[in-house]
C-alpha cells in the first residue's frame, strides 16, 4: 500500500481529544496521507475492532539528533555493545534498512525505528547549538519514520546578549528570527540563560534572575523577557521553550517560580519541570517543592509544561547546561565530556544512573509523578523523560503505566528510598489515574497543540494520517510498548508489531521574516568574532517547506 | 574569446583540520591558478583542481556501467568477509553512502584516522573530555600550552587564524594578551617564541602529566626532581589563566608518542576546570576525516573500526585500519583517495581483490579490480565536511563537472542490493 491509497480504520475506539472524541467507536478514513472526512464504499479497510485508536505520538522535547547526542554516543560503546539492533526486515521492495545500536544513546536509524514502534512520529530534539544545525539536519536525514525539527540554543548567545545589553530589543527580535530561518529551526530554546556563559567567562554559574552576567548589563531576567517577546512577536507556532536557572539545585522552584512570573502573562513552556522543583538548600534537606510549581502552573493558562520524569535506570546527561554537567562529573566520578561553542553555547555530558535506593532519585521520581498527579489541565502539563536525560523515551510506556494504574505506582514507591520523601504528595497517597484520553492529550494531542503543529496530534479531516493503533491488554506497558499497528502520513510503517516500512520523516522548520537591516552589523559581529564566514553559517538546502508563522 | 576567469569566494580548504572556510580560489579556463591567502598546504591540496577521470577494471579502460556491475559482483560475492575503507576526501554524504554498503554487505568499516588518531579517541571514551570549538580558543585562550607540536607546518594558518594572533572578544590584545607555553618532548618541539619553554626527556613524558595534574589538583609534590621542575611552573602558568587552552597533536604521523600522552591530557584538562577554565584543542588532518568518525558514530554507534558481520556494528577497536584486511577478508572497498596509504598497506592490497571509488582512484599505488575516478570533496564536489573541533562546513566546489563520489557510490549501492535480492530468492 502506498501513501496515495485510501483506506478505512474500522471498528477501533477512537481517541481524538483535540475533537472531542473519547472512545468512541468510529471509522477513520485516510487518503492521500491524510485524514478524510469519508471514503467511498468499498475503500479497503484495516479491522481495529477492539483496539484503541489515537493520533501518531509527538515528542516535545527530546534528545536524538544533535552533535551533542553524537558526542553522548561516542562515550558509551558498552552500552551500544549490550544492545545491538539488527536491521528490521521491510517489506519487499522498500529500501533496506539499517541495523545500529541502542542503549540510553540509540544510533539515528534504530532511533527512527524505536520512536516508530512505539507509535511516536514526531519528535523535536530540544537542543542544537546554531553552528551545529547543519549537523543535526544531517542526522535527521538518517532518522527514518519521525517528523522532525530542532530547537535552537539563544539563551547565551553573545550577539543576543550584545543586543539586550545596548538596549536593542527589536534587533534582538530580528536576530532571532534570522537564526531560526537560518538554521532551519522551530523553536527559540533558553538553556539556564546567561549561565552558560557565565561558565565559559568563569564566573561558573549564575545564581538568580538578576545576577549581572560576567559583569555586563544582562541578566537571566532581560535574557527570559527578550526572548520570550521575541518568540511572541514573531508569532512562532510554540512560544520559547524554557529550561531555567538552577537546574537540578536543592531549594530551585524559588528560581522556577520567579522565572515563570517574570513571564507573566506571556506565552511560554517551561520544560522538564521535574528538575526545577526542588525545596530545601541552605542547609535544609532535598525536598518536593512539586505543589507549589504545579500549583502556580494550574493558576496561569499562558504556562506550560513537560514534566521530564526521572525512571529508575540507566540515562545519559545532555545538556548545554555546561555548569551543571561539572557539578555532575565531580560528585558522581563519572566519565564527562564539555564542550564550549563559540558565541553561542555549551555543552555537557554525564553518564548516569537512577536507583531507587537513592534518596535524590527516590525524590526526583516522585516530584515528576506529583507533577503530572496535581496538574489540572493535561493539555499543558506534557509527557516527556528529557530523553535520555530522565531516562530513554522508551521507557514511557512504563510510564504511562505509573499514570494510569495506581496499584503499579504504590508497589513501585514501596521499593524507593523514602529518605527525602517527607512531605511529598505521592507519600501521602494520590489517588489519581489517568484515563486513557487523558494519556492520548499528554502524548500526542496537547504537544501538538502546544507546538502549533495544526496537522498534528488529532484525527480530524486534513491531519496528517499518522495514527497508531493499540491492542488492548491489562498490562498497560506491553500495550503502550508494541502497539499493533503504526500509519505515517497514511502508510503502514508498523504492522502486527513489526516494522515494515522505514519512510523518511519531514523536516519541520520555520522561517520567520526579519528585517534585512540587521544583517550588517550581524556581519561586522561574524567578521570580528566568529571562526565561521558569514555566507557559510545558514544551512543551505534545507528539506520541505516551513511551517507557516502568525 | 578570452579565456573565462573566476574568482570564487568564500571556498572551505580541507588541506588540513583547519577547514578554513575563507579561502579565495581564483579559476582560469577551468584550471586553478591562485588560492588566497598564502597557505603552502592549501596550494597543493588545491593543486590546479586536475584529477584524472578514468574508470579502469583490472587497469584497463572500462565503462562505467561495467565497473560498476563487476564491482557489485566482487562485493556480494564477498559479502561478509568485505573491508569498507573510508579514505579521505569524501563529503560527509558520501561517506554515509559508504556506510551503508557496509551495513549492507556485512563489512568490516574503518577510516584513515582510525590508526594515527586512536589513541586519544579511546581515551576520550574512558574519561570524556573538555574541549572547545576553535573560535571559543581565538575568543577566550589568554594562555596556550603547545605540547609537543608545532602547529606551523601541518596545520599552517592554526596559530594566525584560530589559537593565536587574532583578537578575540575576551583577550583584545591578541597575541599580546596571550601567554604561550611551548613544551618540548625529545625531538617534538613546540613553537618558537613562547614566554615559557619546558624540554622533556620523552622517558619524562608522562610523570610530568601527572605532576601537573597533582599541582592543579592542589598537590603539590615537593621536592621535584629537576626534570620535573619545568612541568611544575607551565601548571602554575596553566592555574593563572583564565582560559587555558592545551594544544596536541592527535594524528602523530613521524614520531610515536607514549600512548598514555592523550590520556593523560584529557585527565589535566579536565582537571584544569576545577580552579580555572580550560580545553584540550586536537589537531586533526583534512580531508574530512573527522567527518569520518561523526558520521560513523551516529550510523554505528562507534567513532571507528566497526564490524557489520553479525548483521549489527560491533566494536573491534583492538583490529584497526587496513592491517585488518588481512584474515578473513576477501574483498575490499576503498572510497576516497588512497594516495596517503603506506607501503604495507598497498602491499596488501595488492592481494585482495579491491574497488577503489574516489579521487584519484585510478592512481593507486596497486591494481584494483576495479578503480573509478571521481571529483574531490571541496574542489569539485559539494556536501558538509568536518573541522577538527567537529563543526560541520559547506563545501563550495570551486570547479565542478566531474564524476561525483557520493553519487557513485550511490549508483553502486543500488546494484549491490539488487544482487543480494536476487541472490536470496
Ligand atoms: S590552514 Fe589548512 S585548511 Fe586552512 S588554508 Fe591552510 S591547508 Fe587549508
Ligand atoms: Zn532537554
Amino acid at each position: 500500500m502506498s501513501s496515495r491509497d485510501a483506506l478505512r480504520i474500522t471498528g477501533g475506539s477512537v481517541h481524538d481529544p483535540a475533537n472531542g472524541v473519547d472512545g468512541e467507536v468510529r471509522d477513520v478514513c485516510i487518503e492521500d496521507g491524510r485524514i478524510v472526512e469519508r471514503l467511498p464504499q468499498g475503500a479497503p479497510t484495516l479491522d481495529a475492532n477492539g483496539m484503541v485508536v489515537m493520533p501518531g505520538g509527538v515528542d516535545i522535547h527530546s534528545h536524538f539528533a544533535s552533535s551533542s547526542c553524537n558526542h553522548a554516543r561516542r562515550l558509551i560503546p558498552d552500552e551500544h555493545a549490550a544492545n545491538p539492533a539488527l536491521a528490521p526486515e521491510l517489506l519487499d521492495g522498500e529500501t533496506p534498512a539499517r541495523s545500529g545500536t541502542g542503549g540510553t544513546v540509540p544510533s539515528t536509524f534504530t532511533t527512527g525505528y524505536r520512536y516508530a514502534g512505539l507509535g511516536y512520529t514526531t519528535a523535536f530534539d530540544a537542543a542544537v547549538a546554531p553552528l551545529t544545525a547543519r549537523h543535526s539536519h544531517a542526522e535527521l536525514d538518517d532518522t527514518p519514520c519521525v517528523d522532525g525539527g530542532i530547537f535552537v540554543l539563544m539563551g547565551n548567545d553573545e550577539y543576543l546578549l550584545r543586543q539586550i545589553e545596548a538596549g536593542e530589543r527589536d534587533r534582538a527580535r530580528d536576530y532571532a528570527a534570522w537564526l531560526l530561518q537560518s538554521t532551519g529551526g522551530y523553536a527559540v530554546k533558553i538553556v539556564n540563560p546567561g549561565g552558560v556563559e557565565a561558565w565559559k567567562g568563569g564566573q561558573r554559574n549564575v545564581t538568580g534572575l538578576d545576577d549581572a552576567i560576567g559583569g555586563r548589563k544582562v541578566t537571566p531576567r532581560s535574557i527570559l523577557e527578550t526572548l520570550a517577546d521575541a518568540a511572541n512577536a514573531l508569532r512562532l507556532p510554540h512560544p520559547v521553550h524554557i529550561h531555567a536557572n538552577n537546574l537540578g539545585v536543592a531549594g530551585n522552584a524559588a528560581t522556577t517560580l520567579a522565572s515563570m512570573e517574570a513571564l507573566a502573562g506571556r506565552r511560554a513552556h517551561f520544560t522538564h519541570l521535574q528538575f526545577h522543583c526542588y525545596g530545601g538548600g541552605n542547609g535544609q534537606p532535598w525536598s518536593s517543592a512539586a505543589s507549589k510549581v504545579i500549583e502556580y502552573v494550574n493558576a496561569h493558562p499562558e504556562v506550560s509544561t513537560d514534566v521530564g520524569q526521572v525512571m529508575f535506570g540507566p540515562a545519559m546527561t545532555i545538556t548545554a547546561d555546561a555548569p551543571v554537567e561539572y557539578l555532575l562529573h565531580k560528585s558522581s566520578g563519572r566519565r564527562w565530556t564539555n564542550i564550549d561553542i563559540e558565541l553561542e553555547t555549551g555543552c555537557g555530558i554525564v553518564p548516569l544512573t537512577y536507583k531507587d535506593k537513592a534518596a535524590v532519585s527516590a525524590l526526583q521520581w516522585a516530584i515528576g509523578l506529583e507533577l503530572f498527579l496535581l496538574s489540572q489541565d493535561p493539555w499543558r502539563v506534557v509527557l516527556s523523560t528529557d530523553h535520555p536525560n530522565g531516562g530513554s523515551f522508551l521507557s514511557y510506556p512504563a510510564l504511562i503505566q505509573l499514570l494510569m494504574d495506581r496499584s503499579v505506582r504504590d508497589e513501585r514507591l514501596k521499593l524507593a528510598n523514602p529518605r527525602l520523601l517527607a512531605g511529598s504528595a505521592l507519600a501521602d497517597g494520590l489517588a489519581r489515574e489517568y484515563s486513557l484520553n487523558e494519556i492520548a492529550i499528554i502524548t500526542r494531542a496537547g504537544p501538538a497543540r502546544l507546538l502549533g503543529l495544526t496537522r498534528k496530534g488529532h484525527l480530524g479531516p486534513g491531519a496528517d494520517a499518522d495514527v497508531t493503533i493499540y491492542s488492548r491488554e491489562t498490562d498497560l506497558a506491553k500495550m503502550f510498548a508494541t502497539p499493533r499497528y503504526v500509519l505515517k502520513q497514511g502508510a503502514l510503517i508498523v504492522e502486527e508489531g513489526q516494522l515494515r516500512r522505514a519512510l523518511r520523516g519531514r523536516r519541520l522548520r520555520v522561517a520567520p521574516g526579519y528585517d534585512p537591516a540587521v544583517l550588517p552589523g550581524l556581519k561586522r559581529h561574524f567578521d570580528a568574532f566568529s571562526s565561521v564566514c558569514f555566507a557559510n553559517y545558514p544551512v543551505q538546502n534545507l528539506p520541505g517547506d516551513p511551517v507557516p508563522v502568525g | 574569446m578570452t579565456a573565462s576567469r573566476a574568482k570564487v569566494e568564500p571556498v572551505t580548504c580541507l588541506g588540513c583540520g583547519c577547514v578554513c572556510d575563507d579561502v579565495n580560489v581564483q579559476v582560469s579556463d577551468g584550471r586553478i591558478v591562485a588560492v588566497t591567502p598564502e597557505c603552502p598546504v592549501a596550494r597543493t591540496w588545491f593543486g590546479d583542481g586536475s584529477v584524472p577521470e578514468r574508470v579502469l577494471r583490472d587497469g584497463a579502460a572500462a565503462e562505467l556501467s561495467d565497473a560498476l556491475t563487476e564491482a557489485a559482483a566482487l562485493l556480494t560475492h564477498s559479502a561478509g568477509r568485505v573491508l569498507v575503507y573510508l579514505a579521505p576526501e569524501l563529503s560527509t554524504q558520501a561517506q554515509r553512502t559508504a556506510l551503508a554498503l557496509a551495513d549492507l554487505l556485512r563489512a568490516r568499516v574503518d577510516s584513515a584516522t582510525s590508526e594515527p588518531a586512536a589513541a586519544g579517541l579511546l581515551a576520550a571514551q574512558r574519561r570524556g573530555r573538555a574541549t572547545a570549538t576553535l573560535g571559543e580558543i581565538r575568543n577566550r585562550a589568554d594562555v596556550l600550552l603547545f605540547w609537543g607540536v608545532d602547529p606551523t607546518t601541518r596545520y599552517p594558518r592554526y596559530l594566525s587564524r584560530y589559537a593565536l594572533d587574532p583578537e578575540g572578544s575576551h583577550v583584545p590584545g591578541g597575541r599580546r594578551g596571550r601567554k604561550v607555553i611551548s613544551v618540548h618532548v625529545g625531538e617534538a618541539r613546540g613553537p618558537a617564541g613562547a614566554e615559557l619553554e619546558v624540554t622533556l626527556d620523552p622517558a619524562d613524558e608522562i610523570g610530568a602529566l601527572s605532576v601537573m595534574r597533582a599541582t592543579v589538583l592542589g598537590n603539590a609534590l615537593d621536592p621535584l626532581p629537576p626534570a620535573l621542575q619545568g612541568a611544575a611552573r607551565a601548571a602554575g602558568e596553566l592555574l593563572s589563566a583564565r582560559y587555558a587552552v592545551l594544544v596536541h597533536e592527535a594524528e602523530p604521523s613521524r614520531l610515536t608518542p607514549d600512548p598514555f600522552r592523550a590520556e593523560g591530557l584529557i585527565a589535566l584538562v579536565q582537571a584544569l576546570n576545577g580552579p580555572t577554565r580550560a580545553a584540550l584543542s586536537s589537531l586533526r588532518a583534512g580531508g574530512n576525516r573527522s567527518g569520518a568518525e561523526s558520521v560513523l558514530t551516529w550510523q554505528t554507534g562507534y567513532p571507528l573500526a566497526v564490524d557489520f558481520a553479525a548483521g549489527f556494528p560491533r566494536y573491534t577497536p583492538s583490529t584497526r585500519g587496513l592491517a585488518s584486511a588481512g584474515a578473513g577478508v576477501t574483498a575490499v572497498l576503498i572510497a576516497g583517495n588512497t594516495a596517503g596509504l603506506g607501503a604495507d598497506a598497498s602491499a596488501t592490497l595488492g592481494r585482495v581483490p579491491t574497488v577503489v571509488i574516489g579521487p584519484r582512484a585510478s592512481e593507486a599505488p596497486f591494481t584494483a579490480r576495479v578503480a573509478i575516478d571521481t571529483g574531490v570533496a571541496g574542489i569539485h564536489e559539494a556536501g558538509i565536511a568536518y573541522r577538527m573541533d567537529e563543526m560541520p562546513l559547506p563545501l563550495r566546489p570551486p570547479l565542478s563537472g566531474r564524476r561525483s563520489a557520493a553519487g557513485t557510490l550511490e549508483a553502486l549501492l543500488t546494484v549491490v542490493h539488487q544482487r543480494l535480492r536476487e541472490r536470496s530468492t
